[in-house]
């Protein structure tokens, strides 16, 4: 029987994940090889499409469809231009669609964005967020009290109250010390939530919370309600406690962010496909204008990959898809690809770590045709290779707040379209 | 404006300021230290962490060579918890003048430096990683300081003895009557007031800015400021101090210290202690010269630059800073500029504090006409901070942390995973270390100064100090943003691959997920950092010291 090999995706961050998904289940075999996890486990676990633009707008977007079309008439080369706004939305619905599928509904639209509370107590913009935290949306004035434990050093609830005080929301906070996670070694985040899908734990929650509800009516907490089961544990708290509860993300690891990879990966497999972990590629063989396979390395087993199509979604410098040296140079890891980059280091930084418009070297990254094949100067590098993600120029999806809008939406074209 | 008054006042709270505190506070002085930012804010925090053996000075400065290897038995003695144990190597590579070693150790005899000259199987059967093209290895008993919690220790013992110790309190001028200097009007930075300091004796200990305290009234001295730059590679590559077998030049010693490794150092004369560039040039040849001594350094992942002033003493003007004398300076402005009440003590290496600080306070004994010896050399420092687990000798040793960590089973206790500081060692720094800053408390418990360089525990000591402190929100907002930028502003110079993806972590983390660039409040604060100049496309000078 001869293996029928069509696409081979590399990266599984959220844009290869989405193309891998759109391609299996239009009948396409693809493989998706990462050299470890992708910004799924480090990101909020929401989708943001445009939380500010510009960049330096004192305020967050609030017309979320009409700043994503003003980002498109202003920067024609924005991955969000390559897609479209019809291409945007119908990857977000894709994803919803998806989600809910799996009994975890992300909500919101292009309409506008959530502004959720921060791990630090600021309105953080948002278009898509998952069920488990959209009770804390601050366009509402409800009170709200923040629980943090002692044993997770990665949440502070006070920080969060504070800052929410001072911009006139009514916050309080408590810190609870709850035994089961005292006679632990270690808590984070990811191993909390695996024990709140257990009824002990939430049940010890439950009865150290109850006596400091008050006035508050609704309940934050860090997102830790579940890896698996996010909805079991939401409803058994809402139920044990009489309010709505609500996650807030924090440092990594990103239990929310996982749930979708979880999501995606399951997809996947079930239209016959595979996602593989820890195979790094290291580089490809080419021929004719068209790579005939990629070298990846997983347990010191060099692999050949033979594919018709080759997707390149490795995420650019946060994803380890695009490397810098010394000299000022930015390299493409796997296919060579050429990228943009400003040519000295001294161009690359900003004096401010937070400035507003972000450091130029983070725009470095490739160019891509309406097909989404990178270019050069003559016209695409390679017939059958194509990219997306974060690993595309032209976007500054940290200071944008588009990381995952322009992931999904990116994946999402190649993975209908190729 | 307040006013104190007190007997004797130093001004600077690096290494010297701080002995000469500690020493004339044990002979009974009622003493202040003020000091402009943290204690060891300057120079002393800014230096490669090397317990000199004397060796680099043998042939060039042998007054200093033995100044050196006194004061290494000494400190050895008196404060083993702040150093490494590490033992140095001076070696001949294949740049290297192959006549110079005969010389070195010859000059080691004659200066007291203990030099023993090993086999090169034994150099890499101990150092598997330094170049096998090595002709000649020394062994010198070099060692590794850590320069923070040495002079805090110092400061403790000082202030155990009576001393007031006056941190981020900045002096404005000297208060000079006539021909004499009665005191200091210093800014205090936390409070933002003023606060005039009269003294019997103010002892001017400001190292690179001595120059510029003295010149507040109306007295010229010249130090000049000779910047090193120095950068830290993520790896204890080696476990010993090791020198090129040469007269001191750029980038020829690595000294690995607590995680790192450090290179350095360059020597370029800066006009201005607190302006200057950190050199892409200086980065390139720092790490191309530690490719001579480990093969392949330069492509270990680089965690942070950085830039100290050496505070270089000289009456008169010379072309080459490095060839003025390290061997310390003492000014008694009575008789060299008929001002009494004003002393200046400057120049020296940090292994040499203790020496220049006994002497100063000799000369204040002299000038009091009291009889009062030194006890520094035989006061056994308290421990700060510190672990309480060094090895059988008393010395720290890398493992230090991880040893407490694993006979107190505090796994899910750190907050600052890549240096092993736990929730404790933070929290003892905010209080008893009475830390302003996050900074602050970074050279208390090296909070930050990993891989990661902030990006866990920044927010974690956000929130650890804003339950204990209980101060109003903004300010715990800027003291986040403060330490953010520090840290920034020492990763610039050497961002490319691993480091500048860990960056953009960074950003996913602080702007992505924690939206902190949203915060309400101040962006900066007056104890934040301030920043390096912009480098500049300049190339390796052609007379650049290699």
């Amino acid at each position: 029987m001869i293996k029928q090999n069509d696409l081979l995706v590399i990266g599984a961050g959220l844009a290869g994940l989405m193309t891998a998904y759109q391609a299996a289940s239009r009948g396409q075999k693809v493989r998706v090889v990462a050299k470890g996890w992708g910004a799924t486990h480090w990101h909020s676990g929401c989708i943001d499409v445009l939380g500010y633009y510009p960049v330096d707008a004192t305020g967050p977007v609030v017309d979320l469809k009409t700043a994503v079309a003003q980002l498109i008439a202003d920067n024609p080369k924005h991955p969000y231009a390559l897609v479209g706004l019809d291409g945007l939305q119908a990857a977000l619905e894709s994803l919803q669609a998806l989600c809910a599928e799996a009994g975890y509904p992300l909500h919101g639209s292009l309409e506008t964005n959530w502004l959720l509370p921060s791990a630090t107590g600021t309105f953080r913009p948002t278009c898509l967020a998952p069920e488990t935290m959209i009770a804390g949306d601050l366009h509402q004035n409800d009170p709200m009290l923040l629980v943090g434990f002692k044993q997770m050093p990665d949440f502070y609830p006070n920080i969060v109250a504070g800052n929410l005080n001072k911009q006139g929301k009514e916050a309080r906070y408590v810190m609870l010390n709850l035994p089961m996670l005292a006679n632990r070694r270690f808590n984070n985040a990811v191993l909390t939530a695996r024990m709140m899908e257990q009824a002990d734990l939430r049940t010890e929650l439950v009865t150290a919370l109850k006596p400091h509800l008050g006035e508050a009516a609704r309940i934050g907490f860090p997102a830790f309600l579940g890896l698996h089961q996010a909805m079991m544990v939401k409803d058994a708290l809402e139920q044990a406690l009489g309010r709505p509860v609500f996650e807030i993300p924090s440092l990594p690891p990103s239990v929310p962010g996982m749930r979708l990879h979880q999501i995606f990966k399951r997809a996947i497999e079930q239209h016959g496909s595979y996602v593989y972990d820890g195979m790094e590629a290291l580089r490809a063989e080419r021929e004719n204008g068209r790579i005939t396979a990629v070298l990846t390395e997983a347990a010191a087993r060099p692999r050949r990959h033979r594919f018709e199509k080759y997707v390149l979604a490795t995420g650019g410098i946060l994803g380890g898809g695009i490397t810098t040296n010394i000299d000022g140079e930015a390299r493409e890891v796997v296919f060579d690809l050429p990228v943009s980059a400003p040519d000295s280091r001294l161009n690359w930084f900003r004096q401010e770590f937070m400035h507003k418009e972000g450091h130029p070297i983070y725009r470095a990254g490739l160019t891509v045709n309406e097909a989404f094949q990178p270019v050069n100067g003559h016209g695409p590098v390679y017939d059958n290779v194509y990219a997306a993600g974060t690993t595309l120029s032209h976007c500054e999806v940290i200071r944008e707040r588009s990381f995952e809008g322009v992931a999904l939406a990116t994946g999402y074209k190649v993975g209908i379209s190729i | 404006m307040r006013k104190i008054e007190t007997e004797l006042l130093v001004i600077g709270g690096g290494a010297t300021g701080a002995g000469v505190v500690q020493d004339a506070a044990l002979r009974g002085f009622k003493s202040i230290i003020v000091e402009k930012r943290d204690l060891t804010h300057g120079t002393t925090g800014r230096y490669h962490g090397l317990l000199h053996s004397g060796g680099r000075y043998v042939t060039k400065d042998p007054k200093a060579a033995t100044e050196c290897i006194e004061e290494n038995i000494i400190l050895r003695r008196i404060m083993p918890h702040c150093l490494e144990d590490t033992g140095g190597f001076f070696v001949t590579t294949p740049w290297d003048d192959p006549d110079y070693a005969d010389l070195f150790a010859e000059n080691c005899a004659k200066a007291g430096v203990p030099c023993e000259e090993i086999s090169i199987s034994q150099m890499l059967k101990e150092e598997p990683h330094l170049n096998p093209d090595i002709t000649r290895c020394f062994r010198v008993p070099d060692g590794s300081a850590d320069s923070f919690l040495a002079t805090q220790c110092v400061a403790e013992s000082a202030r155990q003895h009576g001393a007031q110790i006056l941190n981020y309190h900045e002096v404005l001028r000297l208060v000079r009557n006539g021909d004499k200097i009665v005191g200091a009007v210093c800014h205090d930075l936390v409070k933002d007031e003023e606060v005039t300091i009269y003294a019997d004796l103010v002892i001017n200990a400001a190292g690179a800015w001595a120059g510029k305290i003295a010149a507040t009234a109306d007295i010229e001295v010249n130090v000049r400021a000779g910047k090193g730059t120095m950068i830290a590679a993520s790896y204890r590559i080696i476990n010993t101090v090791v020198n090129r077998c040469k007269m001191p030049a750029d980038g020829d010693i690595i000294v690995p210290i607590h995680t790192v490794s450090v290179i350095g150092t360059t020597d370029v004369d800066v006009p201005d202690p607190e302006k200057f560039a950190i050199e892409p040039w200086e980065v390139k040849l720092m790490l191309q010269e530690a490719d001579k001594i480990v093969p392949g350094f330069s492509n270990m992942r680089m965690l942070r630059a950085w830039g100290g002033v050496r505070p270089l003493y000289q009456e008169t003007k010379v072309a080459d800073t490095r060839d003025v004398t390290r061997a310390y300076t003492l000014l008694d402005h009575e008789t060299r500029d008929g001002v009494t009440g004003f002393i200046t003590i400057t120049g020296g290496k940090w292994t040499t504090y203790r020496q220049m600080a006994e002497v100063t306070v000799n000369r204040v004994c002299e000038k009091f006409g009291v009889v009062r010896p030194s006890h520094t050399h035989e006061e056994v420092l308290p421990h700060l901070f510190s672990s309480g687990h060094e090895d059988s000798r008393g010395y720290h040793f890398l493992g230090s942390r991880l040893a407490r960590a694993e006979t107190n089973k505090e796994y899910g206790n750190f907050i600052c995973e890549c240096e092993l500081a736990t929730r404790e060692d933070v929290e003892k720094s905010i209080i008893e270390g009475d830390a302003k800053t996050f900074d602050d408390i970074r050279r208390d418990v090296r909070l930050g100064m990993g891989p990661c360089q902030g990006g866990f525990c920044t927010y974690r000591v956000t929130g650890m100090l804003h339950d204990l402190r209980q101060q109003p929100i903004e300010q715990t907002n800027v003291a986040l943003r403060d330490f953010l930028q520090e840290r920034w502003k020492g990763v610039l110079p050497i961002l490319w691959g691993s480091q500048l993806k860990q960056q953009r972590l960074d950003e996913l983390i602080y702007m992505s997920v924690l939206n902190a660039d949203h915060l309400p409040g101040e962006t900066a604060s007056r104890l934040g950092p301030s920043m390096y100049e912009p480098g500049t496309e300049e190339d390796v000078p052609a007379d650049a010291h290699v």
